[in-house]
């Protein structure tokens, strides 16, 4: 008699871990309103490849030898009360790259607490087994292997992604996307206001492309309310980038060999990004009214 | 009899999901083996897990192709390794719409890297395709690597 109930124990444990997608949306506080996703799921995936990693922006900014604030991470305190998948894989996203603005500033000590939340959100939308939140805490805080830690935090917000895009959870896979985008703009567009750099207002001006590239995949879930109010904030956002100017200039790429016989490919064609200080200002104000309020949607 | 078939169904179902597990487990060990390759310089930010069947009877080589943003003003490393089991070497291509801007093999040289720089100017969209020699089937992953200035 035990082992039959052992028996039954263990195949609701693998149908639950093996669940298909169409459970995984019914979750508690939101389901994927009713209409037809109008892009491919294969395009989706192929656009969402565009959208800015975790990492990425905040390797540029402190490549440009720009010191580090707590300032521009988010609020930890919310997280405890959301229970709407909506909610938990944008904030997700968001702690992705705060996260990632931690782990490249090597404040690994203070990135527990992110950790926690991710985990704690990863969990709430049925993905932590892409997190494995013991080994990243232990590396966070032996502070012995910073490139693992960073493997491990940038691989594992990658699987999460895929995950949800192969459980028919494309809805929160672009939330989760636009979550770090928004997260990341606010933090250049913060480092930029106290460090006027070239390169970063090129930067945030080339960002016009990933907005459009995000509001095209956002706009598929338009139907549904949250989607929309979104939408509509970043919609205000892309009226101040259709300012931003990006040309370009059309050469060869130049292949140098190098001493330690890499090869490095130097493209020569190269894009123009005019952006007036107005222009970079509006955007900077709208970034920031926007990212705060999502924060606290 | 029932008792029997639910034994043996439990006992298959979670044999499936052990080696889901174990599988899973040794791919993200091989991604992390083939990030550390591409050197101490550069940061990890997506990697490209490729498996593909031999060529077909047309000859035409089965390919893995994967569009990706690139920002100007960075240095990306693309990087890759074969598996060990593969039988085809693996070569890793970059376009920029129908141009090719880079590649880990050059047949009319016979230069072959397993890792190339790219100092991208030009933000956009561009394509990573990866495929095998001679069109043999393979197993291989690909990285790209963010290098520090």
């Amino acid at each position: 008699m035990l082992k039959k109930v052992a028996y039954i124990i263990i195949l609701i444990l693998v149908f639950y871990s093996c669940k298909g997608p169409n459970n995984e949306l019914n979750m508690p506080g939101y389901e994927l309103a009713s209409g037809d996703i109008q892009i491919p799921e294969e395009a989706m995936e192929d656009i969402i490849q565009n959208i800015s990693s975790p990492i990425e922006m905040a390797a540029l900014i402190k490549d440009l030898g720009l010191n580090f604030s707590d300032q521009y991470l988010s609020n930890l305190d919310l997280v405890d009360n959301y229970s709407s998948s909506f909610k938990m894989a944008y904030t997700l996203g968001m702690l992705g790259a705060d996260l990632g603005y931690l782990n490249v500033y090597e404040r690994t000590g203070s990135s527990v607490s992110y950790l926690a939340a991710i985990n704690k959100l990863a969990d709430g939308l049925k993905v932590s087994q892409f997190f494995d939140f013991n080994t990243i805490k232990r590396l966070a805080t032996s502070n012995s292997n910073l490139d693992s830690l960073i493997f491990m935090s940038v691989h594992s917000f990658n699987e999460m992604d895929k995950h949800l895009q192969l459980t028919d959870r494309s809805n929160l896979s672009a939330l989760m996307i636009a979550g770090v985008w928004i997260e990341g703009m606010f933090q250049v567009t913060q480092v930029s206001l106290s460090q006027k750099d070239p390169v970063l207002s090129e930067y945030i001006g080339e960002q016009k492309l990933i907005l459009n590239n995000l509001l095209l995949i956002l706009k598929n879930y338009e139907r549904d309310d949250q989607f929309a109010a979104i939408i509509k904030d970043y919609e205000e956002l892309k009226k101040s980038f259709s300012k931003v100017d990006i040309t370009y200039e059309i050469s060869d790429p130049e292949p140098v060999e190098q001493e330690d016989g890499m090869l490095m490919v130097v493209q020569q064609e190269t894009s123009i990004i005019s952006i007036s200080d107005n222009v970079l200002s509006e955007i900077i104000e709208k970034t920031k009214t926007i990212r705060n309020k999502h924060q606290l949607l | 009899m029932k008792a029997k078939i639910l034994k043996i169904s439990g006992l298959l179902f979670l044999a499936m999901f052990l080696l889901n597990n174990v599988k899973a487990q040794e791919e993200q060990d091989l991604v992390q083996k083939c990030s550390v390759a591409a050197g101490a310089d550069a940061t990890y930010l997506k990697d490209f897990v490729v498996k593909l069947d031999a060529a077909g009877t047309d000859n035409r080589p089965p390919m893995y192709r994967q569009s990706l943003a690139l920002r100007k003003n960075v240095t990306y490393r693309f990087s890759i390794c074969n598996m060990e089991e593969s039988e085809g070497e693996a070569v890793l291509r970059v376009y920029d719409q129908a141009n090719m801007i880079l590649s880990t093999w050059y047949p009319d040289s016979g230069k072959e890297f397993d890792k190339i720089n790219f100092k991208c100017m030009k933000s956009g969209v561009y394509m990573v395709v990866i495929s095998f020699k001679e069109g043999k089937k393979g197993e291989a992953i690909g990285i790209l690597s963010y290098v520090s200035n």
